[in-house]
C-alpha cells in the first residue's frame, strides 16, 4: 500500500493548494473579504459555490491514487465506488433495467437453448422475480436513501453550527433567515440527491452501462476530474502568461507593446482548433515515440490530458492578455499611480501595490468566465480526435461514443443523457459562479464604494 | 396662472432594502418667461427634480407624493406614450455633459432632426431648413455645412449649443437645464448663459436653472430657490434672497462662494533671495500619429517657453482655460511627464539632470495634490497605507510605531479623526479624501507642493475648508503652493502671484493684485470679465 501519484494530480492538487492560500491571504484583505462574503451570500454564488464544491470533492477524491499489490493503482473515488466499478456487464443495458439490452443465447433448462435478454449480472441481482419486485424495490431503496440523506443535511447542520459557535436552539431559526434559507434548502436537496443515488446504485445501474458493460454513472463521476483538471491546469498556464505580458504591454508601452501585439495578434488570427489539432497530433507523435514503449498505458493517458492542458492554455492568453494591456493603460495614468510616482516609489512598489491588486477582479472574473468554456473545449476536441486519449473517461469521450449508439433502435441515449447533464451542471454553476463574482468586483454596482455621491 | 406648478414633492431612493427620502415637500411655481434657478450642494435634490418633472429618474428613486403639473395637466399619472409627447415637445432638457447627451456615431444635423421628426412632423427639404436655422440661433457658424459633423468635432461649448438647439427644437414651453456650464470654461460659459438667457427672453419659454454656483444662479435668476439635503431653504425673487438672505444656511453659502474681490488677497510676501524652484523655457511637446501609422507624427507643443519661480512660503497660482497646458506644466516640472527641452531647478540642483535613484530621494521635497479625490487614491489601501507610502518609498520612520504615530498627527493636523486610519477610501467623502491627499503628500515633510485643481470637484463650503487649511499649512510650515486653477475666485483668496496661461504659453504673470485687478493683457481681461459676479 502506498500513494501514487500522476502528473496531472500532482500539479492539480497543488493548484488547489495555491487556491487555499489565496483564500488565507483573502481572508486577512478586510475590503477582498468583503467581496467574496457577497458572492457566497447571494443565492446564485452561494448555491453555485456548494455544486462547484461537491465537483471538486469529486475530483480530489479521484486525484489521489493508492497502490495496492500487484494490481494497477486506483484512486480513493474508484475505491468508495468499488460496487459500480467492479459491477460490469456484457454489453449496453437502459438506466434501472434487469435485463440486458442485447439477446444472448441461454440454457434456459439443461439442453435447451433459447435467445433471450439475458439477466444483468449486478443490475437488480438482488431480485428473484424483477418485474413484480422493481419497483418497490427502487421505491425502498429511494425512501432509504433519502432518509439517509436528510439525517446527513441535519448532521451537517449542527457542524455548521458548532464551527460557528452558535447555540444550536437559536441557529435552527437562522437557517431559515431570508439571507441563508436557499443556501440551506440546495444543500439539502444535494444532500438528498446523493443520499437516494448512493443508495441506488448499491443495487443498481442507475444510469444504465456502456459498449463494454461499465457503469455510466461511474465514468460520469470518474470525468469530473477530467474536466476540471483540464480547466484548471490551462488556466494555470494562461495567467502567468496573460498577466506577465499584458503588464508589461500596457505599462511599458513602446516597442515592447507593439511585440507583444503582433505576437497575440498573430496567434489569435490562427484557427484555433487547427493549432490546437497541429499540436495535439504532433505530441502525441512524441509521446508514442518516448513514453509510449516504457511507462504504463495510464501514464501516457495522462500525459496526453496534460499536454492538451498544455495546448489550450498557450493558445488562450491572448483574450486576458488584450485585456490587461487595456485595464494597465488605462491605470497607468490614474491619478494614484502619479502620486505614487511624486513621492518616489520605484517600479517595482507600483507595479506590485498599486497596479496588480487592481487587475485581480479583472483576472479573477475572466478565468472563471473562461473556466467554462475550457470545459465544454474538452468535449469539442474530444468528440474531433484530438482531445483526450480514448482510454481516460470523459464527458467527450461519452459524446463521442454516442455518435453510433443514437443511430441503434432502440435508442441508446443514456450515455449522451448522463454527459450533457454533468457538463451541463459544471458549466451552469461556473457560469452562475463567475457572473456573482463580475457583480461582486464592479466597483460600479457597489453601493458602498459609490458613497455618498451615487445620487447627485 | 404659473406654467408649471410642483407642490408638495417627495422623492424616495430605495437602495439595499433601506428607503431614503432625497427631496421632501418642494414647491414650486414658474410662470410664463420666468427664470427660476435651484440652487444647491451636491446632494441636495437639485438635479432629481429636474428629472422627476420629465418623468427621467433613476429606477432606485421613486416619486412617493406630491403633484406637478404643466399647463395645469398633471404629469406624474400620464401614460407613457402620452408624457413621450410631453418630453421634448413641451419641455427641453439640457444636460451638464454634452459630451456624454449627444450621440457620438450620429451626424448633429440628424440629431437636432430627430425632435422636429417626432414632435413637429418635418420631412426633407423643410426639415433641413429649419435644423439649419436652429443652429444659426445657437451660435454655430456656417451651420449649412456643418449638418453631417459628428459632435467629436466641436468643441464643448459648441456642443451644448447644439445640445441647446436640440431642446429649443420643438419650441417648448418650459426649458429645463441641468448645470449646464458646469462643464465649459468661464469664456464659453458667459457666452452659453448669454444664449440661454435670449433665447428664454425672444421665445417667452420659462426656464428651470440648477446650479451650484451663486454667481451663475444671480446672472440667470429672477426667482431663486435655495436647496439643502432634499429640502427647501429657502425661496424667493432674486433681489430679494441676494440683498436680505433670510436662512443661516443662505447666508452660510454666501460667505463661502469664492468671489474676485481685492479684500481676500493675501498680503503680498517679499521675494528676495534664491526662489525655491526656478523654472526656465521649458517646453512639452505631444506627438501624436496621424491618420496613418507610417505617416509622420504630428507635434503638439502643450507647454511652450514657460519660465517661473516660486520662493519659500508663497502660493503662485497658475491660471488658465482648459488646453492652456497647466496641467501639463505642473505634471512637467514634477517629472511625470517627459519634458522637451528647459530646465528646473529645485532648491539649486538640476531636477532633470538628476539619476533616477537622486531623483527619488529629491521627490521628497517636492509633493503634489490632485483634483479627482476618487481617482488620486488606490482604493484597496487603507488611510494608513496610503499616508505612509512616501515614508515607505523615502525609507523614513523604519518603526511601524513611529509611523503609525506620524500617521495620526498628520490626520489631525488635516482635521481628521485618526482612527479612520483603518478605513479604506471609498468610506469617505470627496473633501474627506482631499484632506487625506493632502496628509499624504505632507508626511514627507516636503518644501513645495503642486496642487492641481484640489477643489475643483468640492462643494463651495467644503472648498472654503479646504482653503483654510492650505492656508494654515502654509502659514505653519512656511510651505510654498504652485497652485493650478481655473477658478479667479479660488485665486484671490490664495495666490501672492499670479501666472495666466494660454495656448501653452504664459500670456502674463505679476503679483495677484495687479494680474487680478489691473490686468494688462487684452486675454487675461477678457478671462477676468467673463467670471460672473456675486453683487
Amino acid at each position: 500500500m502506498g500513494l501514487h501519484f500522476l502528473p496531472t494530480d500532482l500539479l492539480f492538487l497543488g493548484t488547489l493548494m495555491l487556491g487555499l492560500v489565496y483564500c488565507r491571504n483573502v481572508a486577512r484583505d478586510p475590503l477582498a473579504r468583503a467581496r467574496w462574503a457577497k458572492v457566497l451570500r447571494s443565492v446564485g454564488g452561494g448555491v453555485a459555490s456548494l455544486v462547484l464544491a461537491l465537483h471538486v470533492t469529486v475530483a480530489v477524491l479521484d486525484s489521489v491514487r493508492v497502490q495496492s499489490e500487484n494490481e494497477a493503482p486506483l484512486t480513493l473515488l474508484d475505491h468508495l465506488l468499488t460496487p459500480l466499478r467492479t459491477g460490469v456487464e456484457t454489453t449496453y443495458s437502459a438506466p434501472f433495467s434487469t435485463h440486458a439490452y442485447a439477446r444472448e443465447n441461454l440454457e434456459s433448462a439443461p439442453g435447451t437453448w433459447v435467445r433471450d435478454y439475458p439477466r444483468l449480472q449486478f443490475g437488480g441481482r438482488h431480485l428473484v422475480h424483477p418485474e413484480e419486485e422493481a419497483a418497490g424495490d427502487i421505491a425502498r431503496r429511494s425512501l432509504r436513501g433519502a432518509a439517509i440523506g436528510l439525517a446527513s443535511l441535519g448532521l451537517l447542520t449542527l457542524i455548521i453550527n458548532l464551527v460557528r459557535r452558535r447555540p444550536p436552539g437559536r441557529a435552527w431559526r437562522q437557517w431559515f433567515e431570508p439571507a441563508w434559507r436557499w443556501h440551506w434548502f440546495a444543500l439539502g436537496i444535494l444532500c438528498l440527491g446523493v443520499g437516494i443515488v448512493g443508495n441506488l446504485a448499491g443495487g443498481w445501474h442507475v444510469l444504465g452501462t456502456d459498449k463494454v458493460g461499465q457503469d455510466v454513472l461511474y465514468l460520469s463521476l470518474k470525468s469530473v476530474r477530467t474536466g476540471l483538471v483540464l480547466a484548471v491546469l490551462a488556466s494555470l498556464i494562461t495567467l502567468p502568461i496573460a498577466v506577465v505580458l499584458g503588464i508589461l504591454a500596457g505599462y511599458l508601452q513602446g516597442w515592447v507593446d507593439d511585440v507583444i501585439q503582433y505576437l497575440y495578434t498573430t496567434l489569435s488570427s490562427i484557427p484555433g482548433v487547427l493549432l490546437i489539432a497541429a499540436a495535439a497530433l504532433s505530441l502525441d507523435l512524441f509521446l508514442s515515440r518516448e513514453v509510449g514503449a516504457l511507462h504504463s498505458l495510464a501514464l501516457r493517458a495522462d500525459l496526453r490530458l496534460l499536454a492538451l492542458c498544455a495546448v489550450l492554455g498557450l493558445t488562450g492568453w491572448t483574450s486576458l492578455c488584450r485585456l490587461l494591456r487595456a485595464e494597465t493603460m488605462k491605470l497607468r495614468t490614474v491619478e494614484f499611480i502619479a502620486s505614487a510616482q511624486a513621492l518616489g516609489s520605484s517600479p517595482g512598489t507600483l507595479l506590485r501595490r498599486h497596479l496588480l491588486p487592481n487587475l485581480m477582479p479583472l483576472v479573477i472574473i475572466t478565468t472563471v468566465l473562461d473556466f467554462s468554456s475550457l470545459v465544454l473545449a474538452e468535449a469539442v476536441l474530444t468528440y474531433i480526435d484530438i482531445g483526450v486519449d480514448p482510454s481516460t473517461e470523459s464527458w467527450g469521450n461519452m459524446i463521442n461514443g454516442a455518435r453510433l449508439e443514437l443511430a441503434r433502435e432502440p435508442v441508446i441515449w443514456w450515455s449522451l443523457a448522463a454527459a450533457l447533464g454533468g457538463m451541463f451542471g459544471l458549466v451552469l454553476a461556473a457560469n452562475i459562479f463567475a457572473d456573482t463574482v463580475r457583480d461582486a468586483f464592479d466597483p460600479r454596482l457597489d453601493p458602498a464604494a459609490r458613497g455618498t455621491h451615487g445620487l447627485a | 396662472m404659473a406654467l408649471l406648478e410642483i407642490s408638495g414633492l417627495k422623492l424616495v431612493a430605495h437602495a439595499q432594502g433601506r428607503s431614503v427620502t432625497v427631496v421632501e415637500s418642494l414647491d414650486l411655481g414658474l410662470a410664463q418667461g420666468e427664470t427660476s434657478v435651484l440652487v444647491g450642494e451636491s446632494g441636495s435634490g437639485k438635479s432629481l427634480t429636474a428629472l422627476a418633472i420629465v418623468r427621467l429618474l433613476p429606477s432606485a428613486v421613486e416619486l412617493a407624493e406630491g403633484s406637478i403639473k404643466l399647463g395645469g395637466r398633471e404629469l406624474s399619472s400620464l401614460p407613457e406614450r402620452e408624457m413621450n409627447s410631453v418630453r421634448g415637445a413641451r419641455i427641453g432638457f439640457v444636460f451638464q455633459e454634452p459630451q456624454a447627451a449627444l450621440n457620438p456615431v450620429m451626424g448633429i444635423g440628424n440629431q437636432v432632426g430627430e425632435v422636429l421628426v417626432r414632435h413637429r412632423g418635418l420631412r426633407g427639404r423643410q426639415l433641413r431648413e429649419r435644423v439649419v436655422e436652429l443652429l444659426a440661433a445657437v451660435g454655430i457658424p456656417e451651420p449649412h455645412r456643418r449638418l453631417d459633423d459628428y459632435p467629436h468635432q466641436f468643441s464643448g461649448g459648441m456642443k451644448q449649443r447644439v445640445m441647446i438647439a436640440i431642446a429649443l427644437a420643438a419650441e417648448p414651453d418650459l426649458l429645463i437645464a441641468d448645470e449646464p456650464t458646469t462643464a465649459l470654461d468661464v469664456s464659453t460659459q458667459a457666452q452659453i448663459l448669454d444664449l440661454l438667457r435670449d433665447e428664454q427672453r425672444a421665445r417667452g419659454m420659462a426656464m428651470l436653472f440648477i446650479t451650484h454656483d451663486l454667481a451663475v444662479a444671480h446672472r440667470m435668476a429672477d426667482s431663486l430657490v435655495v436647496m439643502k439635503e432634499g429640502r427647501v431653504v429657502e425661496q424667493g425673487t432674486r433681489d430679494a434672497i441676494f440683498s436680505a438672505p433670510r436662512q443661516n444656511y443662505t447666508r452660510h453659502l454666501f460667505a463661502v462662494s469664492p468671489r474676485l474681490s481685492s479684500a481676500t488677497l493675501p498680503a503680498p510676501r517679499m521675494t528676495a533671495g534664491e526662489p525655491l524652484l526656478a523654472v526656465r523655457e521649458l517646453a512639452v511637446h505631444f506627438s501624436q500619429r496621424g491618420p496613418r501609422w507610417w505617416g509622420r507624427k504630428r507635434i503638439l507643443a502643450a507647454v511652450t517657453e514657460a519660465s517661473l519661480d516660486v520662493h519659500a512660503g508663497e502660493t503662485v497660482a497658475v491660471v488658465g482655460e482648459s488646453g492652456s497646458g497647466k496641467t501639463t506644466l505642473g505634471r512637467a516640472l514634477l517629472r511625470l511627464q517627459p519634458a522637451d527641452s528647459g530646465r528646473v531647478a529645485f532648491l539649486g540642483r538640476d531636477l532633470f539632470g538628476l539619476p533616477p535613484e537622486s531623483l527619488r530621494r529629491a521627490r521628497r521635497e517636492l509633493q503634489v495634490v490632485f483634483q479627482d479625490p476618487f481617482a488620486s487614491m488606490n482604493p484597496r489601501m487603507t488611510v494608513q497605507q496610503i499616508i505612509e507610502e512616501g515614508l515607505v518609498a523615502q525609507d523614513l520612520l523604519l518603526a511601524p510605531g513611529a509611523r503609525r504615530a506620524h500617521v495620526a498627527r498628520l490626520l489631525e493636523k488635516v482635521g481628521l479623526d485618526p482612527a479612520c486610519a483603518t478605513r479604506f477610501p471609498h468610506q469617505f467623502s470627496g473633501g474627506q479624501r482631499q484632506r487625506i491627499s493632502i496628509a499624504r503628500a505632507l508626511a514627507v515633510e516636503p518644501r513645495l507642493i503642486v496642487c492641481d485643481e484640489p477643489t475643483s470637484a468640492l462643494d463651495v463650503s467644503v472648498q472654503a475648508q479646504i482653503l483654510a487649511l492650505l492656508r494654515s499649512l502654509q502659514e505653519e510650515r512656511g510651505l510654498a503652493y504652485l497652485f493650478i486653477t481655473h477658478n479667479l475666485g479660488v485665486v484671490a483668496q490664495l495666490a501672492h502671484r499670479v501666472l495666466v496661461m494660454h495656448q501653452g504659453r504664459i500670456v502674463e504673470s505679476g503679483p495677484a493684485r495687479e494680474v487680478l485687478f489691473h490686468p494688462r493683457q487684452d486675454y487675461t481681461r477678457a478671462l477676468i470679465a467673463a467670471v460672473p459676479s456675486l453683487p
